[in-house]
């Protein structure tokens, strides 16, 4: 249906080597909506949202983004159609040399004339939104540290600031905190929590424990072997249904 | 997961038993023993010998702790005269010493007699007197000695001398001596200012080529095809190749094609360099994270961008220590080049060794432990730095 904010048809990714990663799913994500995509590893959740701003090629299928379908863009447009879907990774990701304002600031890059690249020129008010994004995430006092030399948690930070340089309507969060300790990944998602919230962006965002999609979803989508095994409100995943999606032998660790 | 107890557990893999285990031990110990006992004799240890003879490479030793770094200088004085020989004007006198010279004439013939008075100079004072020819020559043609009054008087005879236009040097040797570097302290610090910058244009002429070889020595990215694979291999071998040719070797060639001198040697470390950098670089390319360069082409950036800044903060850092490092290893490198003629502190301290001159030999080897030690300091701050 025409509005969702990503509708996913048909989709099906079959890699070089024959793996089948991801067989005729079809979902679509509402605007405003904190999508929790939860499964096992090699289930499929990397990548699903790896199709969405096409770092990885769907085989078959179509992904619309905004009602765009971008599965059909050109190289160039799809560049200019990932500035509107911004990303975060389960290892951050930051270029660790650089500087935590850096990092922040290529966010931008889409937007900028590459050839500025050459002189690592940025005016005056991206850096000063750069810097806000910053307090926006708690850190503004590390804008010139080198980013390797922050915690997990503050380099995810950095992470989402960096997404929000991207004024995006869309966030995709591949297990954002899995590399984290509890009380942090509390911290980074209620972040991510707060975007969603108060600035209205879409996320979709995979876990690996049931306890955090539960507190933090709108809605949970469950992957097994590529397809959609469940599709619901957070609250509807019961004992059986949890066997269902992560096996007999799983027992449900939570994380407070 | 539990263990089910019904099910039987797998065989566990036969060890040896333990006896047979020390007749091993004792067979690789006795077969080791051999070798080092063959190798003993092969190479031709004899302990004995450096026991006793010690003293035979005492004045060596010795003079290694007193390397020739100062001389002690006669203090003179010294004024010169032109003169003009088969009718051509006389020079003007080119030394500026406290006194004056006057010859009875200027301009004279092979074998003319001429008198010389000088004036002005310290008294009662020996004085030597120099003929300068014109390709700067010189021989001592007579002596005098200054009078009370510092003057002196004296007639020499014009020497047979190729060339027209002359000078008469008169040096009066005063009391005492002063301290002045060495000859050799003097020549060592030129060879070294020679000798870091024969590893420096070594190294940044190997860097020039290194930097876009290693980009075709990288696996990651010279994969796609099977040309670039093979362009991949070609690049591997070179470097390999390279890199096992000992630059003593490559200096030798080098001493014969451009001559024996420095440029040989820069030439020898440059070639090397070449491979064993572009080994370096090539490894740093292959190792970089694929994670920035998602996460910046996730933001929309576009090729450039993306070179950048995911792919250059990678990659630049590491590659400059990387030279630094280089650089450091060729100043090491050049001293021993100098030995088959490629220029630097090496060169100059196989001219003292040939010639047996030990404490001269020891000022070049105090010279190069210096300059390696320095630059070993300076790359290892450096490189903390940058990376």
């Amino acid at each position: 249906m025409p509005g969702a904010a990503v509708r996913i048809e048909h989709l099906t990714k079959v890699y070089a080597d024959g793996t089948k990663a991801l067989t005729d799913v079809n979902l679509s994500v509402n605007p405003g909506e904190f999508l929790v995509i939860i499964g096992l590893s090699g289930s499929g959740k990397s990548t699903l949202m790896r199709c969405i701003n096409r770092l990885i090629e769907p085989t078959e299928g179509k992904i619309f983004v905004d009602d765009v379908e971008i599965t059909a863009l050109p190289p160039e447009q799809m560049r200019l159609m990932r500035r509107q879907i911004a990303m975060i990774f389960q290892q951050f990701n930051l270029v660790k040399r650089s500087s935590v304002l850096t990092n922040v600031l290529s966010g931008r890059l889409g937007y900028l004339p590459p050839v500025w690249a050459l002189t690592n020129y940025f005016p005056r008010n991206l850096r000063e939104q750069a810097m806000r994004h910053l307090v926006t995430v708690g850190i503004p006092e590390k804008a010139q540290t080198r980013a390797d030399q922050l915690s997990g948690g503050q380099q995810q930070r950095v992470g989402i600031a960096r997404a929000l340089m991207q004024d995006p309507k869309v966030i995709l969060a591949d297990e954002p905190v899995a590399s984290l300790d509890p009380a942090t990944s509390h911290s980074v998602l209620k972040y991510v929590e707060d975007l969603n919230r108060r600035d209205g962006i879409t996320v979709m965002c995979s876990l690996h424990f049931l306890s955090l999609a539960r507190r933090y979803g709108t809605r949970v989508v469950a992957l097994k072997a590529g397809q959609i095994l469940f599709d619901g409100g957070p609250a509807e995943i019961d004992q059986r249904r949890f066997k269902e999606i992560y096996g007999e032998e799983a027992v449900e660790v939570e994380i407070t | 997961m539990r263990q089910n107890a019904a099910t039987p557990l797998p065989r566990a893999p036969e060890l040896p038993r333990p006896g047979l285990g020390a007749v091993r031990v004792l067979a690789w110990l006795v077969v080791l023993g051999l070798i080092y006992a063959y190798g003993w004799k092969v190479t031709q240890i004899d302990l004995v010998e450096l026991a006793t003879k010690w003293s035979l490479a005492r004045p060596l030793l010795v003079d290694l702790i007193r390397p020739d770094l100062i001389a002690r200088e006669q203090l003179t004085q010294v004024n010169d005269a032109g003169i003009g020989l088969d009718g051509t004007v006389a020079p003007p006198a080119e030394l500026r010493g406290p006194g004056r010279l006057t010859l009875s004439t200027t301009s004279a013939k092979i074998g003319d007699r001429v008198t010389l008075v000088g004036e002005g100079f310290a008294p009662s004072r020996p004085v030597e007197l120099i003929w300068r020819d014109q390709a700067g020559s010189t021989a001592t043609i007579g002596r005098a000695m200054t009078d009370a009054s510092g003057r002196f008087e004296a007639t020499i005879s014009i020497p047979d001398v190729i060339g027209t236009e002359h000078h008469l040097v008169a040096r009066v040797l005063l009391e005492g001596t002063r301290l002045v570097p060495s000859n050799a302290l003097r020549l060592t610090l030129f060879r070294m200012v020679e000798t870091v910058f024969l590893a420096l244009m070594g190294t940044s002429m190997a860097l020039v080529l290194a930097v876009p070889l290693s980009f075709l020595g990288a696996k990651n990215l010279m994969s796609r095809s099977a040309l670039s694979l093979s362009i991949y291999y070609l690049v591997r071998t070179f470097f390999n190749i390279m890199r096992s040719i000992e630059p003593l070797i490559l200096a030798t060639v080098f001493a014969v094609w451009v001559g024996i001198g420095p440029f040989a040697g820069v030439m020898a470390l440059a070639l090397h360099s070449i491979a064993s950098l572009g080994k370096l670089y090539s490894e740093q390319i292959e190792s970089i994270d694929p994670g920035p360069i998602e996460a910046i082409t996730a933001t929309g950036a576009s090729m450039l961008q993306i070179v950048r800044y995911a792919v250059v903060p990678q990659i630049v850092p590491p590659f400059i220590a990387f030279t630094i490092y280089r650089w450091d290893i060729n100043v090491r490198m050049s001293t021993v080049i100098g030995f088959v003629g490629g220029g630097g502190l090496g060169f100059l301290l196989i001219q003292y060794i040939n010639l047996l001159q030990w404490r001269q030999a020891a000022t070049a080897v105090w010279a190069i432990t210096l300059v390696v030690a320095v630059m070993d300091y300076l790359s290892s701050s450096v490189r903390q730095k940058v990376v």
